[in-house]
């Protein structure tokens, strides 16, 4: 039962390594021309796990960035995180032992596969984790020893994987006009506010934002949502 | 610092985030913060989503159509292979035929 469940988790996220593998090997190949060594780029992706902080790290080792500013922008992409382990916690109770080992492999994909499927258990979450750390590092891996010969994911298009996956992920999730208001109006104001905040911070902030605004609306509604 | 001393420090603020949310989560939460954590992942996911679709390759137009079928499609059936195939096969072939 539990096997089986790790299994349905490793599976679910099968369908998103179409848009991981480009990603991860043009990541290893701009942490390389940055400098970093093979056991860096392997060691950040092994130790981070997460591909947008990791891709602007890359850039800012490129242009010598302090380490300050580094660790910063991490923090600032990163922090949606705190939001889905909330999340996570208030849905499953799990041990401090396996809050301790689905929190350093949690991904937007791996929360986004759990919640659009409902199955919280510890099992699904780490199946759904490990199968894209699994294929995140592989394929860091083979971009690090390759090299320069990976093409540039924009030049193939292949970065419009990512939007399609996290439409993916949201569409599912979208049940009433409420959520479709909320969904829309928190993806039209990252877009005006990535321009002039950073798109880390803009995520973070029409996240939170939009999940203040969903609970207030909701709330005004006599039938509470389900 | 070496960039693996910023490489561990880096992994240490990511990983004090994945586990702050399940410390908190112990506490007794009012059921406005409950209603809003429902909608966590509909606002993120909407602030990832958007503003990614129009690259920055100047394929805005056609990146927004495909977009428009794989939601249609995604609404439909909900299944992340097929909508996953056809907005990228309709992103393919518009690039190819425009």
């Amino acid at each position: 039962m539990v096997r089986g469940d790790f299994l349905r988790g490793f599976g679910s996220m099968i369908p998103l390594w179409v848009g991981v593998v480009p990603f991860g090997l043009a990541y290893a190949v701009s942490a390389r021309s940055a400098g970093l060594s093979l056991l860096e780029t392997q060691l950040m992706s092994l130790v981070v796990f997460a591909g947008s902080a990791q891709f602007s790290a890359a850039g800012l080792f490129l242009i010598n960035a302090s380490s300050v500013s580094l660790v910063l922008t991490t923090f600032i992409i990163n922090a949606r995180h705190l939001l889905y382990s909330l999340s996570l916690g208030q849905r499953a109770s799990y041990s401090w032992g396996r809050q301790a080992i689905s929190a350093f492999f949690l991904t937007d994909e791996a929360f986004g596969i759990v919640t659009s499927q409902g199955n919280y258990g510890f099992a699904f979450l780490l199946g759904a984790e490990l199968s894209l750390y699994g294929v995140w590092n592989l394929s860091t891996f083979l971009g690090a020893l390759v090299g320069e010969v990976v093409p540039d994911p924009t030049v193939l298009g292949a970065d419009f994987v990512f939007p399609v996956a996290f439409l993916a992920l949201l569409i599912p999730l979208i049940r009433s006009r409420l959520d479709l208001a909320v969904a829309a109006g928190a993806g039209v104001a990252a877009l005006l506010l990535a321009g002039q905040i950073g798109s880390g911070l803009a995520i973070l902030i029409t996240g939170v934002g939009g999940s203040l605004l969903g609970a207030w609306l909701s709330g005004r509604e006599d039938n509470p949502s389900p | 610092m070496t960039p693996v001393a910023t490489i561990l420090l880096m992994a240490g603020v990511t990983y004090l985030l994945r586990l702050a949310g399940f410390l908190l989560s112990g506490r007794r939460v009012a059921p406005f913060w409950l209603r809003s954590l429902r909608f966590v992942p509909i606002s993120v996911f909407g602030a990832l989503t958007i503003p990614a679709l129009p690259g920055q390759s100047g394929e805005a137009p056609i990146r927004f159509a495909a977009a428009a079928l794989t939601a249609l499609v995604l609404w439909r059936f909900s299944s992340p292979w097929l909508g996953i195939l056809v907005g990228m096969g309709t992103f393919w072939s518009l690039r190819l035929a425009l």
